[in-house]
């Protein structure tokens, strides 16, 4: 085992997770194949998008690649947490991909643009290299997804090393000081989308607890006085205005 | 000058986008063949930019963007049944509240932040009128009775409406929680489908089943003689729980549900009290429908029915209702589900608040994005595919000759589809005479489950040899919305399904050109204008709408060729 001292908290926590909590390691797995389809498709559209036809090959093949690989990780997440466990319900909420790929209004490539689209690419595939080294360690016990986990690595190795490429022949055609800034402002990013998940977690918590107090204080009474009106009626019901008038058109109620 | 209508679509199911141009379509899309996310729910963002950018106008040019339902309604319903469920209602509550107070109740500021959309110019639809102007306003009729039917709008989970020279004058409705789209979502669940998605799969089961447990479905969803029905809510969940739409009482009268992902066999007991209980609801579901259409008829005297909302989808019972209702002619509109809700919001906005002139509205199966040949051309190079281009004639001749050759094609021709059913402009075709087609696009290409049919596609004026459509069925039969038993199952083994009928779409020459010459290619082959024709995606994937997603689908599935507009790819190039 050879994990870097700044990866060994992340071992650690994963560790414990993994083992400890029962179904967690299929849920991890459905949540890695989210991560990937979300590359593959943020690749997929700068295929369309890139101004730089040269480039279209490269980010086509690393789009089929990440495509396999949430292929590959549903399918583990599958083998791994058996049918109908709490995996298959992650892998059926396409939620989960709005914290990793294509984002919002506009596609990645068209947010960043081709520089900062390269440094991202290499950003984040070195960290995902590094985390992915982590989980191969951790599954030792389980061959077919540490398989599974190598055979990915072996395509992120190419990932890292064409956008490295793209990134060092900026810096050769002088393009140095950009591409540095190129990077750091992925760093920076990556950082701020970071802690915004983190709040977004604690959001949630938050939020859950006030609308818990909301629902048993708030809404309680009301249940009590309206199980003493009628329910909504049964039938086919008449309705109110056949044709509504067309101011009402404005309105949201 | 020119006036353009939007409507969208969204925030639930499949969200979508239409824009009209002095009432006539121009373009239409569901947000998903953008975002790549299959039933994408979220505003429809990029549907709305492309339908403009397509026409050329900006959303300031735009007279009126229709919502389709009244979002502060909605919210209303979900309230007061979370008040009425107290306290087991408190997960759905606190899921649902959050999610209508930091996103869906502001979906105004939204239109207007996100799209641009001037105030003044955005107007909210009812669900169900969106519903029925989307077939109404669609369909070729000035007079017709219109029934809408789905899960839930507002309140309204079913309405009965008259359609004339006034507008849509609405009837009578049925309210949530008593709902026919509701109760087939739950048993999708209880079958072990995915809800939203896997009711097709109810209904390619049913067949395999014998419907004994009528009686039982009965007793929970009651059927009443006027029409009406009525859910017994000890045995669903939906109008409480968050997660589950069925209660431990079903499944103490029907047994133990289907676990998602298992395999299906007939031949096993288990299996065949599933596929039992699946034609036991295929069964109700169509009874109900042909009782609210009887109705209908009966409140309007017309010989005309316009259909909408999803449970119109189902093409089993469309049948159903042509054959047992007193209606002569039917109409579906092919986007029956929540997408199609934008093309209705846009009708309704154009003929029922601006008051605007009735016109052929110009309803084709491609209303989506196109790609011109240069570029596809420029990508195909690009990526190093292996691929020529070919004249109009020899691109159909070499089709032709693929199918005939027992190919699995991959059809990428002219603008996307609108709606669900793929229908030859971004299809996988194949020859239907070979019975083990079937077999081998599900090993090769869709993965999915053995037990569903594929359809066919026959050239119009020909069909009747093929399948006995039912009169008045002209109109779905061309959106592959209505079944028909099959005239002699040695013929299409590959799209005939297990009780001899063919979910058939029947093809015309002035709606899909290209497709109906190469059917008429295929016929000098095969001697059958036919094809096997599934929508071109993977499982769990959209319908593909570029051609390099297009592209991308064929390398990654096991597809032998694939015509993009005027190129014929092949297998080969970068890594085969
Ligand atoms: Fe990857
Ligand atoms: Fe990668
Ligand atoms: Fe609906």
């Amino acid at each position: 085992m050879n994990i870097a001292l700044a990866d060994r908290p992340l071992w650690l926590l994963s560790w414990l997770v993994w083992r400890l909590i029962p179904g967690r390691g299929a849920v991890k797995l459905a949540e890695f194949s989210f991560t990937e389809l979300g590359s593959g498709l943020d690749m997929l559209a700068a295929v369309e998008e890139t101004p730089r036809r040269e480039m279209r090959a490269r980010y086509f093949q690393h789009a089929l690649d990440e495509l396999r690989h949430s292929e590959l990780f549903r399918n583990r997440a599958r083998a791994v947490g058996g049918s109908g466990g709490r995996a298959e319900a992650v892998l059926d909420d396409l939620g989960y991909i709005d914290s990793h790929g294509i984002r919002g209004k506009t596609s990645l490539f068209q947010q960043l643009g081709e520089r900062e689209f390269l440094a991202f690419v290499w950003v984040a595939e070195s960290r995902a290299a590094q985390q992915f080294g982590v989980y191969i360690d951790l599954l030792g016990t389980d061959p077919s997804t540490k398989e599974m986990f190598n055979n990915i690595a072996r395509d992120e190795r190419f990932h890292i090393a064409y956008s490295r490429a793209e990134l060092d022949r900026m810096i050769a055609e002088g393009e140095g000081r950009a591409a540095s800034w190129a990077v750091l402002r992925v760093r920076v990013r990556r950082l701020g989308e970071a802690w915004l998940r983190f709040s977004r977690v604690l959001g949630d918590v938050m939020s859950g607890l006030w609308l818990g107090i909301i629902y048993f204080i708030g809404v309680g009474p009301f249940a009590w006085l309206a199980r003493r009106t009628e329910r909504p009626k049964l039938g086919l019901l008449p309705v109110a205005a056949a044709l509504p008038p067309r101011e009402l058109a404005w309105e949201m109620g | 000058m020119s006036r353009y209508v939007l409507g969208l679509s969204g925030l639930y199911h499949d969200s979508g986008a239409a824009l009209l141009c002095d009432g006539k379509i121009v373009a239409a899309a569901n947000e998903e063949r953008f975002s790549r996310l299959k039933h994408d729910s979220s505003l429809p963002v990029h549907a709305a930019r492309w339908c403009l950018s397509y026409a050329g106008v900006k959303i300031e040019d735009v007279e009126l963007v229709a919502w389709y339902e009244k979002p502060l309604r909605k919210f209303e319903r979900i309230l007061v049944n979370q008040i009425l469920e107290f306290p087991r209602s408190f997960t759905a509550f606190r899921r649902s509240t959050f999610s209508w107070l930091t996103d869906k109740l502001w979906v105004r500021n939204r239109l207007i932040k996100e799209l641009g959309v001037p105030a003044s110019r955005l107007v909210f639809g009812e669900h169900h009128r969106s519903h029925a102007a989307s077939a109404f306003y669609a369909s070729p009729w000035t007079d017709a009775a219109v029934l809408t039917v789905d899960g839930v709008g507002e309140w309204a989970t079913t309405t009965l409406y008259q359609g004339g020279g006034e507008g849509l004058a609405a009837r009578s409705e049925l309210r949530f929680p008593h709902s026919i789209g509701l109760m087939y979502s739950a048993f999708t669940a209880y079958l072990g489908f995915a809800v939203n998605d896997g009711e097709y799969k109810v209904m390619g089961m049913a067949p395999y089943g014998r419907p004994r447990f009528v009686d039982e479905i009965r007793r929970v969803f009651r059927l009443g003689d006027d029409g009406a029905f009525e859910v017994d809510l000890d045995y669903f969940s939906w109008h409480w729980s968050a997660t589950d739409s069925f209660t431990e009482k079903l499944v103490a009268l029907l047994g133990p549900p289907r676990f998602p992902g298992e395999d299906f066999d007939p031949k096993r007991p288990e299996d065949q009290r599933f596929a039992d209980i699946a034609a036991s609801v295929q069964q109700v579901t169509e009874d109900a429908l042909v009782g609210l259409a009887t109705r209908l008829h009966r409140d309007t005297g017309q010989r005309r029915l316009c259909l909408a909302g999803g449970v119109a989808l189902n093409s089993v019972a469309n049948r159903q209702i042509l054959l047992r209702s007193p209606f002569e002619e039917l109409f579906v509109q092919p986007a029956a589900g929540d997408a199609g809700g934008a093309l209705g919001a846009a009708l309704w906005a154009w003929n029922e608040v601006l008051g605007g002139p009735r016109v052929d509205v110009g309803l084709v199966p491609g209303l989506g994005q196109a790609s011109p040949d240069e570029q596809t051309g420029e990508m195909l190079s690009d990526l190093k595919a292996h691929f020529e281009r070919l004249d109009d004639d020899t691109l159909v001749e070499r089709a032709a000759e693929d199918v005939a050759d027992g190919k699995v094609l991959g059809w990428v021709q002219g603008r996307f589809e609108w709606g669900p059913r793929s229908l030859g402009h971004r299809s996988i075709l194949a020859d239907p005479r070979r019975a083990d087609m079937r077999d081998r696009i599900n090993a090769r290409v869709k993965y999915r489950e053995l037990f569903r049919p594929f359809a066919p596609s026959i050239r119009a004026d020909v069909a009747h040899r093929y399948v006995d459509l039912p009169a008045g069925g002209e109109q779905p039969a061309q959106w592959m919305l209505l079944v028909a038993p099959v005239k002699d199952p040695e013929i299409l083994p590959a799209t005939t399904h297990v009780d001899g009928t063919a979910r058939v779409q029947t093809v015309y020459e002035a709606q899909n050109p290209r497709y109906h010459r190469l059917l008429d290619a295929v016929e000098a082959r095969t001697g059958h204008p036919a094809l096997l024709n599934t929508s071109f995606n993977l499982k769990g994937e959209p319908m593909v709408s570029s051609p390099v997603q297009a592209y991308a689908t064929f390398k990654r599935s096991g597809l032998d060729v694939l015509y993009l507009g005027n190129f014929r790819v092949e297998r080969g190039g970068v890594d085969g």
